[in-house]
């Protein structure tokens, strides 16, 4: 899975953000770096939800920092609104971060815990002011009230909340500066599968109501095809297939694209249970696979696959990429 | 007579037994255990586990009861805080001092809870065992993995330590780990995450438990790796004829891998049935809540998810009342004024609610509240905004 390669970007004028061919790694000591992510491209566009969808160590939060520059990058670019943000320092990018703004994964831990809610959520208010250039207590009730806490309890510290309201306050607080792009890493993951649906049917709605473009990470593939339009499926640092979400389910073509699908507990109905039988361990990101870096573990695999990387490629004739030398092309499958 | 003695003769004895088998029904199940030596492997009779706090008691466990059968894997299914681990952990008697516990617990007849106050060693790590959710907890990061099972090996089977170490080298192989010579050297911290839970599964049958407990052993790991440990329990489940409890969050891993399942809130058993028939025809309101809230993959993209209103209640003093009420859609009157029975309607399916869904009464009780707005309780039937305590 290699997937280098732009042959996914749409044309300029529709993505208001953009990465392109980014590369991020970190040291690991005894010269020896970890390539988290190793050339890849996508872009948003505005008003859309783009799921990024992969395991452990696939490098899709090391994506999401990156764009906002929460961790170096090597090289490539990043760009919003036609800047580029890889290139901005100082006073530049502090400007621009208010438009793109984060939720975590951990609701507790990323809320301050010696602060209350009510100047957790206004902080940002206070730097920059809202865009009257005034903020005031009204604006956080508000916000506070769109996101279901009672804005009776802004005096509150977050050790008082649940997970759920926590993440409900982290929510509000991204959304205090009125943002372009929002970037949810795992936002669900923490929580109770009862309380997972109040949140992704609350994001649903401030995103309508906000008009918000969505970056949405997670490792779970139900959640991410139910909140995005879009889907990647990254493996090792590198785009496998990017597509239309339910396309992208209803025909997925890379052999790790489809090893997911099938390794769920309750599986999709398009792929067979076997193609989850994936062999072998993880490699390490330190000294990834040449070629294509799913090739230790794919079940399709040939010589040609060892030695040198796919590119994204078109599959079909919709908006449906994929990095592989053998993808797997079937018929649509009968409706059930 | 020593323990060790004991425990092995207890075991020859159930093996003699009829085993649980696939395919029979509950209610034959049931006939069968008339016969003396044909009773379940672990019988739990109203089990109550209470932790004193300084703002009161918390009723953790409240009245949990269930029969398991030799062979028979039974999935307990529930959010956190709904008694699940605990449950767990009180068989294992690996709760804290603290701990007041109500109720009976019955391995082959034999009082569990008995024997923990006799201080039986040769009990926990030999006939029951359990594997945790983190691997990496619960693995000692400054000890070699093959020295971590031989331990268990020497203490309970009085094996030399060559032996245990051949043993455990074996033992790896047998829960699919490549190159198990080589592995037995290694640390921890030199072992994916997957590796490593194998390396705990290992321990946990190194001295051939009939019962294993498994609480939550794939949350921590990826899909395709949770896949490959699900697949391995499972065969060593049939080739040892073990029983196993499987303690998780996600009803997809339930629905595949149990025979039977029992969902769990608010430190009661909701709903206990043989695993198809509680997804076929799921009785309880809170679990076809559970299932409707959760997005499926075969649903199209942006569908809209139904979550459950309202929040867990406060199990310290919680009132004599259906726990779900507050926030079920199906609530009556009747439903807060005393614990619904825990019944069935035919078979061995039962559930504790007076106005089960798929029933004409629960028909009706949810027209009834949907005509109001609101149900019993005063949960807006259409509000499903997370409400402040």
């Amino acid at each position: 899975m290699a997937g280098s390669g732009r042959a996914q970007l749409r044309d300029g004028a529709e993505a208001l953000l953009r990465v392109e061919d980014l590369v991020a790694e970190f040291p690991a000591g005894r010269k020896q770096v970890v390539h988290a992510v190793s050339s890849v491209s996508f872009d948003v566009a505005e008003g859309e939800t783009l799921g990024i969808v992969g395991e452990s160590g696939c490098g899709k939060s090391t994506v999401a920092r990156s764009i906002i520059r929460l961790n170096p990058i090597r090289s490539g670019r990043v760009v919003y609104r036609g800047q580029n943000l890889a290139e901005l320092e100082g006073e530049a990018l502090r400007r621009v971060r208010p438009n793109l703004q984060m939720i975590f994964q951990d609701p507790i831990s990323s809320l301050n815990p010696r602060r209350r809610v009510r100047d957790v959520i206004g902080e940002g208010l206070a730097v920059w002011g809202d865009d009257r250039g005034t903020w005031s207590r009204d604006r956080i009730d508000e916000l506070m009230a769109a996101v279901g806490v009672d804005p009776r309890f802004g005096g509150r510290y977050p050790h008082q909340f649940s997970g759920g309201q926590c993440q409900r306050i982290g929510i509000a607080r991204a959304l205090a500066l009125d943002p372009e792009v929002l970037i949810c890493d795992e936002p669900v993951s923490a929580l109770d599968v009862s309380i997972q649906a109040q949140i992704l049917n609350l994001l649903q709605d401030m995103k309508c109501r906000y008009g918000l473009t969505v970056l949405f990470i997670s490792h779970d593939l139900a959640v991410v095809k139910n909140v995005s339009d879009r889907i990647v499926v990254m493996y090792l640092g590198k785009v496998c297939e990017i597509g239309a979400a339910d396309e992208l389910y209803e025909r997925p073509v890379h052999p790790y694209t489809r090893a997911l699908l099938a390794s769920i507990p309750d599986p999709a109905a398009t792929v067979d249970v076997s193609e989850g039988d994936i062999g072998g361990e993880l490699p390490s990101p330190v000294n990834p696979p040449e070629g294509c870096r799913f090739h230790t573990r794919c079940p399709r695999a040939t010589e040609l696959c060892r030695q040198t990387e796919p590119s994204m490629a078109r599959v079909g004739d919709g908006d449906h990429f994929a990095a592989c030398h053998h993808p797997v092309l079937v018929a649509a499958p009968a409706p059930r | 007579m020593n323990d060790r003695l004991m425990d092995a003769q207890i075991r020859e004895g159930a093996s003699r037994g009829d085993r649980y088998r696939e395919g029979a029904s509950r209610a034959d199940r049931g006939r069968e255990g008339a016969g003396r030596g044909d009773r379940p492997l672990l019988e739990v009779h109203d089990l109550r586990v209470r932790f004193p706090t300084p703002a009161g008691a918390v009723r953790a466990v409240d009245g949990v009861s269930f029969d398991l059968w030799p062979g028979q894997a039974l999935g307990i299914v529930g959010e956190s805080g709904s008694g699940k681990s605990v449950t767990a952990r009180t068989l294992m008697n690996l709760l804290p001092r603290t701990a007041r516990v109500d109720g009976d617990v019955l391995y082959e007849g034999r009082d569990v809870r008995a024997l923990a106050a006799a201080g039986a060693k040769h009990f926990w790590g030999v006939e029951m065992t359990m594997v945790f959710q983190d691997p990496m907890t619960s693995l000692n990061p400054v000890k070699k993995v093959g020295e971590q099972i031989a331990e268990a090996l020497r203490y309970h089977l009085g094996q030399s330590r060559g032996e245990a170490l051949a043993e455990a080298a074996d033992l790896l192989g047998q829960v699919g780990i490549p190159e198990p010579a080589r592995r037995v050297g290694q640390y921890p911290h030199e072992l994916s995450g997957g590796l490593r839970q194998r390396v705990v599964i290992a321990m946990a049958l190194a001295c051939r438990p009939r019962l294993l407990i498994a609480d939550e052993p794939t949350t921590a790991v990826d899909v395709t790796v949770q896949k490959h440990l699900l697949d391995l329990l499972d065969r060593l489940r049939a080739e040892r004829e073990m029983a196993m409890i499987l303690i998780t969050h996600d009803l997809g891993v339930a629905k595949g891998r149990t025979d039977d399942v029992a969902v769990m809130y608010a430190g009661r058993i909701v709903e206990l049935a043989d695993t198809v028939s509680l997804f076929a025809d799921m009785r309880h309101p809170y679990t076809e809540a559970l299932l409707r809230s959760i997005p499926r993959i075969d649903d199209p993209s942006g569908h809209r998810l139904d979550p459950i209103g309202g929040r867990p209640p406060d199990l310290i003093d919680p009132p004599r009342r259906c726990s779900f009420a507050d926030r079920c859609r199906y609530a009556q009157r009747d439903c807060l004024e005393a614990v619904p029975e825990f019944a069935g309607l035919e078979g061995l399916h039962r559930f504790s609610c007076n106005h089960p869904a798929g029933t004409e009464r629960g028909r009706a009780a949810l027209a009834a509240n949907q005509a109001a707005g609101r149900n019993a309780a005063g949960l807006s039937m259409t509000e499903t905004r997370e409400e402040i305590r």
